[in-house]
């Protein structure tokens, strides 16, 4: 009873990452994108299936997004809450909005950083590299810092590493940001699939299911 | 000093029982959570558990709605405006106590 109340929120707040059903199907997610990149390399964009794909990209995502959500409950509804509780995370609208307009910033200075790498260093993949320092933020100031968890610094790490190791492949565009993806990807199903398998181990299935 | 011990004692009482604050605090920090959840996370047994959410439900800190998620039962409760005042009122008392006594 003696816990610091901040502890406390914290730990609520770390609850949505006990699982690892977040990084799974993020994990998957990458993967298709890897796979996605690599396949418009290979098509070329002058060919119609490489067009379509590129057109189609904003769908994908929005449709990518929409599928992972769906999916993440479902399986949370099915493998969490029946052993160890269901939570409903608040929506911040401030804190929605401010992310909204750190995006708008982090877009605009993600481009400013892609051209001037692209005249600094002709032969420096800048977009795989700019990809990997974003994707570490976001793991970094939304993820490990909200939860605490040290597998989201490591996961942030190894995107910091594959970006810059990426960008001087010397492969094409396509495949070396396919190959970013897929192998943050593999990473994060890696991740993801070792925490959900420490937490069904660690809590197994109550003899009832019905609470309270 | 007198006068601060004076306030300290007018502090809400439902809210300043251990077991009490640390589920009015999981609640605070979240949209809502279900019976299983706040089991677990104060460490409480059932019957002790019911208790307390019974007593926050009384002074209307705490709303209990029986629902379902699918196909499972739940026993979802959620922090009432009036629980989140109290709460916040209680945690700055607490903190302008600990500011004049440090």
């Amino acid at each position: 009873m003696e816990k610091n109340l901040s502890d406390v929120e914290q730990r609520v707040q770390r609850y949505w990452y006990a699982d690892g059903i977040g990084e799974l199907i993020g994990g998957g997610m990458f993967v298709l994108l890897g796979i996605y990149f690599a396949l418009q390399e290979f098509l070329g964009q002058n060919s119609m299936v490489g067009g379509i794909l590129q057109a189609s990209l904003v769908l994908l995502m929005i449709g990518g997004t929409f599928v992972s959500r769906r999916l993440v409950n479902t399986l949370k509804t099915r493998l969490t809450y029946p052993r160890t509780g269901y939570v409903e995370y608040q929506v911040d609208e401030r804190g929605t909005r401010g992310r909204r307009i750190l995006a708008v910033i982090l877009a605009f200075v993600v481009s400013g950083l892609t051209i001037a790498f692209a005249r600094l260093f002709q032969f420096f993949d800048s977009i795989v590299a700019v990809t990997g320092v974003i994707v570490a933020l976001i793991l970094v100031v939304l993820r490990a810092k909200s939860s605490g968890l040290a597998r989201f610094y490591i996961l942030g790490a190894a995107s910091l590493v594959l970006g810059f190791a990426l960008s001087l492949s010397g492969l094409p565009n396509g495949y070396s940001l396919g190959l970013f993806y897929g192998l943050m990807g593999v990473c994060s199903l890696i991740s993801g699939g070792l925490t959900l398998r420490r937490y069904l181990k660690e809590n197994p299935l109550p003899a009832e299911t019905e609470n309270g | 000093m007198g006068e601060d011990l004076r306030r300290l004692t007018e502090v809400d009482r439902l809210i300043h029982e251990p077991a009490r604050l640390l589920i009015v605090t999981i609640l605070a920090s979240v949209a809502s959570a279900d019976f299983l959840f706040l089991q677990r996370e104060t460490g409480l047994t059932k019957g002790n558990l019911s208790a307390h959410l019974s007593k926050l439900e009384e002074a209307r800190y705490v709303k209990i709605e029986k629902t379902f998620k699918g196909k499972l039962p739940l026993t979802v409760c959620k922090l009432t405006a009036a629980g989140q005042k109290a709460l916040t009122q209680y945690r700055q008392q607490l903190q302008d106590f600990m500011d004049k006594t440090a």
